[in-house]
């Protein structure tokens, strides 16, 4: 039982971390109907800029900010100087999906040319273990569960108070009628983008934490993860993709008492494929609609 | 230099294999299969486990069953695995999902099928994967290795000219047509009665046994297969191909394999290394993909487009005929 408690923490560790790269990948989705699969790369190239700041002498969490705000003007650039140009074309959905495969092919090797191809790792002060119950965390875990938290809160008052995010979900749920109501598509994705490049930057650096290591090819890895806990809450859904977070973090962890560490993964990903076939909108479709979400 | 020459020569046969499956589903049919290499993948692990013969126990590598079946038994089993499997996995991804969300199924799949292989060693001898893969005929027959590289390339050359002939034939038939009214328009596929859910598992089918055969060439050329050789990347190096080629042009997604897989994939690592080998590889993926975004934006139809068929003699314009009242439903571009 305690062991079930202790892979509880780890799961709510990587729980924290899909968190921000759920959200801002469905977020971006929902708004500007681009299926990113450069997520993963644009969250490692964040992540190495942060281990470019941490080398100069910025100490971790400043740098995280800076990986950060270096993820929403890159993703902002990216859309305007090569995804929108794209979509002006009137290059049909999947023709969008193979586009940014092939940037995510071009972001993630010229990381690999930048900085080599084995890992490196942020300085970590490592500090006194907490223990709650019997889960045990380090500081910087419990740092980036906080962060985590405040992402997901940020997100609600964003969508719910602020006229750009309800701007968003009107785009989101019908562009036409959001552009013949006067809301200016274009501030709309670019603010879209830039947001989604912000978590995407927060949740590369977050991921080098908590594994203690960060490489060219990690965001790639994770952006399975995203997509998983993305599709489980429902594609464009945010609040379902929070959800979807927290269920395959949870699942990935503690699936691995029950299977040998490296079945976790299947049994998550088996989930999710269970889960599409009683349910082909994923969790969260539903409410969303009846609730205004969508 | 013959040497590299039959190598490139059977990569590129190989490479051309299985792009024309991918052709016929993602070029003709319009479904996206991210899962793709997985059913090369599949094919490799067939042939490899039926001409491996019995595992012996203490042995260099662990795998289920394992039996030694004459050529050309291997390819044909293959190509049934990859069928089965192509309209299995079909049946899981394809037939309740909407399109965004079948892509994203099929990439997870891709994906879980690496982590399981590799999980279980007992099935296909986990990450480290099966080596020593017999080629077929060559204890019988006495050539020298080139001789037998030739003799190789002669039977993957037969192999894909069956292909070729049953893809052209799927493209002239009336079955091709229904494929291309499905890719431009899927509802009014439907809803003139076609069962597009039907047509989709045949293509993931079909498809599917084709990669399986181009894994099972492969596989008993270069006698190994590990998860390493089937990461899901390696499906968006066979789509830039079929992008580059021309989606939906038999000749032109052939041409586009040579291109990207032979020349630009394979032919560079033959080149002399300038700087570091890590560096040669990363500028080969980079130009692969600035390759396939040049290609996107200045030409999306590939070198060679998909020819625009014309069935019968064109009515002069202005005549009452239904082609001028519902618009033209052959070969209109994506």
């Amino acid at each position: 039982m305690s062991q079930v408690i202790s892979s509880l923490g780890f799961g709510i560790v990587t729980a924290s971390i899909l968190l921000p790269a759920a959200v801002g990948f469905t977020l971006q989705f929902s708004t500007t109907n681009v299926l990113n699969i450069a997520f993963g790369a644009q969250m490692t190239f964040a992540a190495f800029i942060a281990y470019l700041c941490t080398q100069h002498g910025v100490p971790l969490w400043p740098a995280m900010v800076i990986a950060g705000v270096f993820g929403a003007l890159s993703s902002g650039l990216l859309n305007r100087l090569l995804l929108a140009p794209f979509q002006r074309r009137g290059t049909s959905f999947f023709g969008m999906i193979v586009v940014t495969i092939a940037l995510a092919l071009v972001i993630e090797y010229v990381v690999e040319i930048i900085w080599g191809p084995s890992s490196v790792s942020y300085p970590l002060q490592g500090g006194k273990a907490v223990h709650i119950g019997s889960m045990i965390f380090s500081q910087e875990q419990l740092i980036v569960i906080g962060v985590g938290v405040v992402i997901a809160l940020c997100t609600h008052a964003l969508l719910r108070y602020t006229r750009i995010g309800k701007a968003m979900r009107a785009v989101a749920a019908n562009p036409a009628l959001a552009k013949s109501s006067g809301i200016r598509a274009q501030r709309v994705t670019d603010f879209a983008w830039a947001a989604s490049g912000l978590m995407a930057g927060m949740a590369g650096v977050m991921l080098g934490i908590s594994v203690s290591s960060v490489s060219y090819t990690m965001g790639d890895t994770f952006l399975i993860e995203i997509i998983a806990a993305a599709v489980l809450g429902g594609v464009g859904q945010v609040y379902g993709a929070m959800v979807g977070a927290l269920v395959i973090g949870v699942l990935l962890e503690e699936s691995a008492i029950v299977l040998s560490g490296a079945y976790a993964p299947i049994a998550a990903f088996a989930v999710l494929i269970l889960v599409l076939m009683v349910r082909p909108t994923g969790l969260f479709a539903g409410t969303a609609k009846v609730k205004g979400i969508a | 230099m013959d040497y590299y020459v039959t190598i490139l020569a059977l990569y590129i046969v190989v490479a051309v294999v299985a792009c024309w499956g991918l052709n016929l589903q993602f070029g003709e049919a319009g479904v996206l299969n991210f899962a793709y290499i997985l059913f090369v993948a599949a094919g490799a692990y067939t042939t490899s486990i039926l001409t491996l013969g019995h595992p012996s126990p203490g042995g260099l590598q662990e795998y289920f069953w394992g039996t030694n079946l004459p050529w050309p038994l291997p390819w044909l089993a293959s190509a049934v695995v990859g069928g089965v499997l192509g309209i299995g996995i079909g049946a899981v991804s394809l037939r309740r999902l909407r399109g965004d969300y079948q892509a994203m199924v099929l990439l997870v799949i891709s994906i879980l099928g690496t982590y399981l292989v590799s999980a279980k060693v007992s099935l296909l001898n986990g990450a480290t994967g099966l080596s020593q893969i017999p080629a077929p005929f060559q204890g019988v027959l006495h050539l020298g290795i080139i001789g037998y590289r030739l003799f190789y390339l002669g039977l993957s050359v037969v192999a894909a000219l069956v292909v070729f002939e049953i893809l052209r034939r799927i493209q002239r038939a009336p079955l091709g047509r229904l494929l291309r009214a499905m890719r431009e328009n899927e509802a009014a596929a439907s809803a003139v009665g076609h069962n597009v859910v039907a047509l989709r598992l045949l293509v993931m089918g079909v498809g599917g046994a084709i990669a399986a055969l181009a894994g099972a060439i492969q596989v008993q050329f270069i006698g190994a297969w590990a998860p390493s050789s089937w990461t899901y990347p390696e499906t968006f190096g066979l789509f830039a191909a079929v992008i580059v080629g021309g989606r939906g042009n038999l000749g032109g997604v052939a041409l586009g394999a040579f291109l990207v897989q032979g020349v630009f994939l394979e032919g560079t690592v033959l080149f002399p290394n300038i700087a570091n080998p890590n560096l040669v590889g990363a500028s080969q993926w980079i130009s692969l993909g600035a390759l396939i975004l040049i290609f996107l934006w200045f030409r999306p139809q590939g070198v060679l487009p998909e020819r625009r068929r014309v069935f019968g003699r064109q009515p002069a314009p202005g005549l009452l005929d239904p082609a001028s009242i519902i618009g033209p439903v052959e070969g209109v571009s994506v």
